[in-house]
């Protein structure tokens, strides 16, 4: 084969929603020691793809996650979203849906997901109309004008997702969104997330400690161990979509469970 | 609060019950009438005692101290109840001696005050002002510390600048902790002033009371503790 070291490369075009990670690593400095949050961390994801990142508490999935949001900084290495770095938080590039509490109380439903327009200085007509495709794109149409106090838990996090999706971002990243919902809710959120990413077509970052959710969920499920945080092992889910219940209880979904199951064990 | 028909019709009761009680206990003599004198007396007394001038400049001037001490309290309390919850350090310094500060009665401190700024109108805004600060500070501090770090996150996330982080996450986080802080610490304003005037002062609603009462005139005395009563529950 010819070598291809005089040939120059052509730029590609950004990927949209494409993610690269490439040997991160985190660091807090403490006043005793440096604790080694995330040890030369790489990973791809693909535009369109859903990747589950699972770990014992204390691996640093979800401070890879804020790296990912721009939320902070890692102290060594790059992380591209769209093949450009992220300094800060941009959301035209990524929206972040976060655990239950993250809703404004003094907000209803529709205000709440209008909020990161309201804050680019968007038109209220035109908020309102976005706000409504997004509540409608997550099932809850016709509960814009109500309180979150008024709403469910799993009602709630749609709302979330709602004011992740509006300004229609490629990226969506998620940190345990569905971790304070009962199992019956839990399931129903899974399939009603599983909708809207095939709807959208979102690359969907999502982090969980439920073993389950993460095979039920990915296309691909990242497995981290702690102190220091690494990426132990990358599982392709082979099981075709749509998922179903019946799965669940497949040899497959057992297998793959199962072998994350063993590295976490190791790990913990 | 939105109370029913049922629930104001009962509290009116309750009222008119007291003060059937008072006129019963004085008119058939059970408590001495000049200890206790009636309620309809007392507020036959209340309504000469609004007519007269004088009484009504005390008013005026006690309302204006009382006003003058909270718009200069509340804006410097706020600050450094800002302050402590927003810098560590500071926190570190002030928290500490602010509390004991607080603790102390305020009362004990008022002769200071004379001695500082002479019997007068500096004199009793000036003890106002110190009676209030103090719960300002620590309310807004804990205003403050009721902002969520969730929404403080959420916030950032969606790319919000320091001024839209205040005006839409900061402010109305606390906003309802502020509004019962503002009037709790009217509460210790009045006191304040009030206090500052029965002890020392040539005018105000509180030098009456404490001439009154010096004096034995219960009617008058009566008829000012129900007026200050009377315009505090308008609020």
């Amino acid at each position: 084969m010819q070598p291809l070291a005089n040939v120059t490369p052509l730029k590609p075009a950004p990927r949209a929603g494409a993610i690269q990670v490439g040997n991160v690593s985190q660091v807090f400095r403490t006043s005793q020691q440096d604790v080694v949050a995330l040890s030369d961390v790489s990973l791809e994801v693909k535009p369109g793809r859903f990747v589950v990142l699972v770990g014992p508490s204390g691996c640093g999935k979800s401070t890879l996650l804020m790296m990912m949001a721009g939320l902070r900084q890692q102290t060594s290495g790059t992380v591209l979203i769209n093949d450009a770095p992220i300094p800060h938080p941009d959301p035209n590039r990524v929206g972040v849906v976060f655990q239950e509490p993250s809703l404004f109380p003094w907000l209803t439903a529709e205000e709440n997901v209008e909020f990161p327009l309201a804050l680019r200085g968007v038109a209220k007509s035109e908020r309102r109309v976005k706000a409504e495709d997004a509540l409608k794109l997550v099932g809850l149409d016709g509960f814009g004008k109500r309180h979150p106090h008024e709403l469910s838990g799993g009602m709630k996090q749609r709302v979330s997702i709602a004011r992740g999706l509006v300004q229609d971002p490629p990226v969506l990243l998620m940190d345990e969104p569905f971790a304070a919902l009962d199992e019956q809710t839990r399931m129903t959120m899974g399939d009603e997330l599983l909708r809207i990413w095939a709807a959208t077509g979102k690359t969907i970052v999502f982090v969980t400690h439920s073993l389950t959710e993460a095979v039920y969920l990915a296309d691909e499920v990242i497995v981290m161990s702690a102190r220091p945080g690494r990426i132990v092992d990358h599982l392709t889910i082979p099981l075709p979509r749509p998922r179903t219940y019946e799965m669940l209880s497949g040899d497959t979904f057992g297998t793959l469970r199962d072998r994350i199951w063993r590295h976490i064990r190791k790990s913990a | 609060m939105a109370a029913t028909f049922a629930v104001k019709l009962a509290r009116i009761a309750i009222v008119v019950a007291i003060f059937a009680a008072w006129e019963i206990l004085s008119r058939t003599g059970i408590v001495n009438p000049r200890l206790l004198p009636s309620a309809s007396d007392t507020l036959t007394t209340l309504w000469q005692l609004l007519q007269r001038a004088a009484v009504r400049n005390d008013l005026a001037v006690t309302a204006s101290e009382v006003l003058i001490a909270f718009v200069l309290a509340v804006p410097c309390g706020a600050g450094l109840g800002f302050l402590i919850a927003e810098n560590r350090t500071f926190a570190e310094v002030t928290k500490p001696l602010l509390f004991f500060a607080f603790s102390i009665p305020k009362s004990i401190f008022l002769p200071m005050f004379i001695l500082v700024f002479g019997v007068g109108f500096p004199e009793k805004v000036g003890f106002g002002f110190f009676s209030t600060i103090f719960i300002v500070i620590m309310s807004t501090t804990t205003a403050v510390e009721s902002v969520k770090v969730e929404h403080l996150t959420v916030a950032r996330s969606y790319g919000a600048t320091p001024l839209q982080t205040a005006f839409r996450v900061y402010l109305p986080s606390m906003l309802p902790v502020l509004l019962e802080a503002l009037r709790i610490s009217m509460i210790f304003n009045l006191t304040g002033v009030i206090l500052a005037e029965m002890y020392a002062s040539r005018d105000g609603i509180g030098h009456q009371i404490a001439t009154w009462g010096e004096n034995f005139q219960m009617k008058q005395l009566l008829a000012g503790v129900v007026m200050i009563a009377a315009n505090w529950s308008d609020r």
